[in-house]
């Protein structure tokens, strides 16, 4: 799984920032295409649902989710073959 | 259950997608189907939500949602009705419909997104914005106490009732979650942040900060009881948080 912000739905509110407790969402520095600066993603293979939510067949935290107004974030599964990197903080 | 009409129509940072996100979680957790739901709204901002949900949906006069809802409940009892509403459509133009649909206690599940202003027209006053707050008609504070909706409810007789914020959002979807199991007319306010026109007045200019201020100053009702009972003071800005009611009286609309 990957954890993704959707460009084109995102609105640059930053509710998302304040809620992750991995403090994976940080306030974004350029605006986009549209000129809605989207948060960047630190390390976002932090993310306990990106390993964790096939495992347990439930989406674990998910507050950034539930609290993102434009329902912009998501967890992607990956394409075959792709390389995924895993990280996990204690 | 979301159609592909996003990104939708609310201002960045608003509180209103947050509430729709825990309204639909919860239907999806009641495993409803989406022939067997409607969702009925009416005039403001919050009121857009049910456009974007891929279920039965009805967009009403302003006020009337719940008067519209009733019809709907009465019609067809088998079908599970959510009313989406506003601060401005269920406490302002729609209050007598509001009273009345508690005390009838209609088997209804009513989310009211407070977001303590008109938004969608301005930024005028509405009946739950806060005293000495600022808006377009109050330049100087508005100088009138707010409506307690809650209380309002509990009075005219709901059989749930409870309020969180749009920063409480696991609680949100439980109180929802109860509110949609429970038979008789259930009232979740779920208080959601304006930073467009109620935040830029009001020194909350992010976002963030209006739900900040919500973590910070909101108190479980359970506290306030205690704090009462000990009789300690309750700060006067602190926002009461919780299931503030949850009681059998005989519903209306039900299927015996």
């Amino acid at each position: 799984m990957r954890l993704v912000i959707d460009e084109k739905r995102c609105k640059g509110c930053d509710l998302c920032t304040m809620v992750c407790p991995y403090r994976i969402f940080q306030p974004g520095k350029r605006p986009n295409m549209r000129g809605i600066v989207v948060p960047e993603l630190d390390r976002p293979e932090r993310c306990p649902n990106t390993r964790l939510q096939a495992l347990y067949g439930r989406t674990l935290c998910g507050m950034c989710q539930m609290i993102c107004p434009d329902q912009a974030i998501s967890w992607q599964e990956e394409r075959p073959g792709e390389k995924r990197k895993v990280a996990i903080e204690f | 259950m979301r159609a592909d009409r996003l990104p939708h129509i609310f201002c960045s940072g608003c509180g209103n997608g947050t509430v729709l996100n825990c309204t639909l979680n919860a239907v999806d957790q009641m495993g409803w189907k989406k022939e067997e739901t409607v969702f009925v709204s009416g005039i403001g901002c919050s009121s857009r939500a049910p456009g974007y949900i891929l279920a039965d949906s009805l967009h009403t006069t302003h006020g009337r949602a719940l008067a519209f809802a009733t019809g709907i409940k009465m019609a067809k009892p088998e079908l599970h009705v959510v009313v989406l509403t506003g601060d401005g459509d269920l406490a302002a133009i729609g209050g007598n419909h509001f009273i009345h649909a508690c005390r009838r206690n209609i088997d209804l599940s009513v989310v009211c997104m407070n977001n303590m202003i008109y938004g969608m027209t301005g930024g005028q006053v509405s009946p739950t914005t806060p005293r000495t707050a600022l808006s377009t008609t109050t330049p100087y504070g508005s100088a009138e106490p707010a409506f307690d909706l809650c209380e309002l409810a509990i009075a005219a007789g709901a059989n749930y009732v409870s309020r969180w914020t749009s920063f409480h959002v696991k609680e949100l979807t439980r109180a929802i979650l109860a509110g949609l199991r429970i038979p008789g007319l259930s009232f979740i306010e779920a208080l959601s942040q304006c930073p467009t026109n109620f935040g830029k007045r009001n020194k909350f200019r992010q976002a963030m900060d209006q739900v900040e201020y919500f973590k910070t100053h909101g108190i479980l009702i359970e506290k306030v009881q205690r704090l009462r009972e000990e009789g300690k003071d309750i700060p006067p800005d602190a926002i009461v948080l919780g299931e503030m009611i949850r009681r059998n009286r005989p519903a209306m609309g039900v299927r015996k």
